[in-house]
């Protein structure tokens, strides 16, 4: 009787709502505005004043560099939520030195083969931040591959040791990078160009666009290595 | 710096503050909280410049990055900005209302991210308030939502995990459906600015239009805590710490509200749906939550519980005055979502003082504390007083408004609705009033206990003197508020 009740729910909303979907503007017409309007000119000008050879790096970064801030905090804000509702629920002791994550030893050959890509996926990581102002992609998906990196090392050393690659010190410090390097690009631009997040606009400065893009992009990837590194340390704790 | 300069530096600062707290909150985190504290007065002082600018020369923008709209994001900082007064007044008094609060109940380790979580919510209010961009408000947003949640979950008790869990459910099916809103409202106009959206949208398609008004709308009525959608409200009000439930019940529910309120501006402005029918299922749904929530506030025990349930009385008049749509109801709901902040958050935060000393939160517990405590339960009594709507506090301008306005658009009998709701708030908060100071009480040693700390004590009667000052004052908000109001409704040809 529940199951039909929402069912029947289900196909009320849905009804007006596809019907209303069916009205909007062609997907892929060229008519449509949201090819005409705003995304025309991020197109034909972004990469001559935005300074970004990707379009896309332009928007996220320059055009629309203020949601990025913003989303950059959201990411942090799911790190101190972490922190906030996990920390001290054991007993409130630190994780003992020593204590292993799994129960089961890594065998050789996982051991092995870690340790052998490590190095390759390391430079990868870092490839993909400094590529960004050029491809699609940049500092978000580089951290998220530096993270992995941390996670498949915690797999096969004892935690400890791994959380020592990145002493809580410094990890406190890497964690905020991204917020940090928007705001240091941010009031760079107030003070050369008059605008928070400013980039310059003429060519000849183009070395200083990519300059300050690649600031932002080692920012967002390094915080963000740091931030899902400690997530998972963080939820693995209870283990 | 130019105007427009602060208006960026009014987010940036709480912003950097925020990420900043747990590297400066020291190796015991013991310095998150005045490092949290002086963040805000900070950002106060901007706060202050801004509003004073606004009343001086109007509404007044910020290009970052200097694209101008609708390429860039801009900032717009008008009247109903001017928000960030109680969003910076009560953030203060509730950081420093946690000194000694979290102190005693977080574990040692969350300090300093407890002091993160707030800013960080802060900022997302403020950032929420000011943008003139429909995604960037989304972005901030969420950062407003995700914090909240875990500013729920803090205390580390099962109740209020699964509290939290509940309005972390509600709130990100709310969040997708504002998220589904903007990008149908971006398919239409090809524009995320929301006054270039408003001239771009006359001569949509009607049912997307519609559609994409209905999603947006429904998704902020759920952060508001209107009637059938308010079942998240309840529990995480209640449960959370006492300077959160100050916070979230006197301003994260008012966001969806003001949410609202930029929805109408970019309709009422493009005039492509006739919202009369909206209008009028607003004011019942306003209705509704109003003696609902009073209801349900009558059979609390539980002291905190019965506040949580106020607040979906007091949304309900807000919402009630939206719907109405009427110059004098419209301003009396804006005004309300200030006034019932500071009274809210003066309840709550009493309440935490008494909580803090006693241990006890049940009204039964509770009897006879305000011969022990009668500082922090004459504040409480004044906050009661203001939000039952007795001239002459704060609460009452706002109702009076909100009546005259149903007066005024032909409805007469949704003012009867307010007063009768108004009856129902007024038993609640006798019930608490004659547990404080006539019963006996049960457990003698309330009697022997002090005032809280003056950390505690500070922000309460501060913020109970603000209900009584707001009330004889009452007109600055009004005619502060009333030239916006007259602009929102002018493009509806129906103000002045």
């Amino acid at each position: 009787m529940k199951r039909a009740l929402t069912a029947a729910l289900l196909i009320i909303v849905a009804l007006p709502m596809l019907y209303a979907v069916a009205q909007l503007p062609p997907q892929g017409s060229p008519t449509s505005p949201a090819y005409t309007h705003v995304s025309a000119r991020y197109l034909e000008a972004g990469p001559e004043e935005a300074g970004a050879e990707n379009v896309v790096t332009a928007v996220i970064l320059n055009y629309r560099g203020f949601d990025t801030d913003g989303e950059v905090t959201v990411i942090f804000t799911s790190l101190a939520a972490v922190l906030a509702v996990l920390l001290g629920v054991r007993t409130g002791e630190k994780p003992l030195a020593g204590q292993p994550v799994s129960s089961v030893e890594a065998s050789v050959v996982v051991s092995f083969v870690v340790r052998l890509l490590a190095p390759a996926i390391a430079l990868f990581g870092i490839y993909v931040i400094l590529h960004g102002h050029v491809s699609p992609g940049g500092g978000f998906q580089g951290g998220a591959i530096l993270a992995s990196l941390l996670i498949i090392i915690t797999t096969i050393l004892e935690r400890a040791q791994a959380e020592a690659l990145v002493p809580l010190r410094i990890r406190r410090w890497l964690q905020i990078a991204a917020p940090l390097a928007f705001f240091t690009v941010g009031v760079a631009g107030l003070v050369v160009f008059g605008n928070y997040l400013q980039f310059p606009r003429t060519h000849d400065l183009a070395w200083l666009t990519v300059t300050w893009l690649t600031i932002i992009e080692i920012g967002i990837g390094v915080g963000g290595a740091a931030i899902l590194a400690t997530i998972f340390w963080t939820m693995g704790g209870d283990s | 710096m130019s105007a427009s300069t602060m208006i960026v530096a009014v987010i940036i600062v709480p912003l950097l503050g925020a990420v900043l707290t747990p590297v400066v909150g020291g190796r015991s985190g013991k310095a998150a909280g005045p490092w949290a504290f002086g963040t805000m007065l900070l950002t106060s002082a901007i706060g202050v410049y801004l509003m004073a600018h606004v009343a001086r020369v109007g509404p007044f923008s910020a290009y970052l990055g200097g694209w101008e709209p609708p390429y860039g994001i801009e900032l717009r900082f008008d009247e109903f900005s001017a928000s960030i007064s109680v969003i910076c007044l009560l953030g203060t008094l509730a950081i420093l209302f946690s000194f000694r609060y979290a102190e005693k109940e977080l574990p040692a380790e969350r300090l300093r991210y407890y002091y993160t979580l707030l800013l960080l919510n802060l900022t997302g209010m403020i950032g929420f308030v000011v943008t003139g961009d429909l995604f960037n408000l989304f972005v901030f947003m969420e950062i407003l939502s995700l914090s909240s949640y875990a500013l729920v979950a803090v205390s580390g008790e099962h109740t209020a995990e699964m509290a939290a869990f509940k309005y972390l459910i509600m709130g990100a099916v709310s969040s997708l459906l504002v998220l589904f809103g903007i990008g149908l409202l971006y398919a239409l106009t090809g524009s995320l600015n929301m006054a270039d959206i408003s001239t771009r949208l006359t001569g949509a398609a009607e049912a997307p239009a519609m559609l994409a008004f209905a999603v947006l709308a429904v998704g902020f009525v759920v952060k508001a805590a209107v009637f059938p959608l308010h079942i998240w409200l309840p529990d995480a009000h209640a449960i959370a710490p006492s300077p959160v439930s100050a916070i979230l019940s006197g301003l994260v529910v008012k966001m969806g509200l003001l949410g609202l309120v930029r929805i109408y501006q970019i309709y009422y402005g493009a005039r492509v749906l006739d919202l009369s029918t909206f209008n009028l299922m607003l004011v019942w749904l306003g209705a509704i939550s109003i003696v609902m929530g009073a209801f349900f506030a009558i059979f609390q025990e539980d002291i905190k519980m019965m506040l949580a349930y106020s607040t979906i009385s007091n949304v309900g008049y807000i919402v009630m005055g939206l719907g109405l749509a009427s110059q004098y109801s419209v301003i009396g709901a804006t005004v309300h979502v200030f006034n019932h902040a500071i009274i809210k958050a003066t309840l709550f935060l009493g309440a935490g003082a008494l909580i803090y000393r006693t241990g006890y939160r049940n009204l039964t517990d509770l009897r006879g504390v305000g011969r022990s405590m009668p500082l922090t339960t004459a504040a409480i009594s004044i906050g009661a007083v203001s939000i039952v709507g007795i001239p002459p506090t704060a609460g009452f301008l706002c109702k009076w408004y909100i009546a005259l306005g149903a007066i005024e658009a032909n409805q007469p009998f949704f003012g009867f609705a307010l007063v009768f709701g108004a009856l129902f708030i007024f038993v609640y908060y006798i019930r608490m009033v004659n547990a404080f100071y006539f019963q006996q009480p049960v457990h003698p040693e309330i009697l022997e206990l002090k005032e809280a700390p003056p950390s505690m004590l500070v922000p309460v009667l501060l913020l109970a003197a603000l209900c009584l000052i707001m009330g004889i004052l009452g007109r600055l908000p009004l005619s502060f508020i009333e030239p916006a109001v007259a602009r929102l409704l002018g493009t509806l040809g129906m103000g002045g």
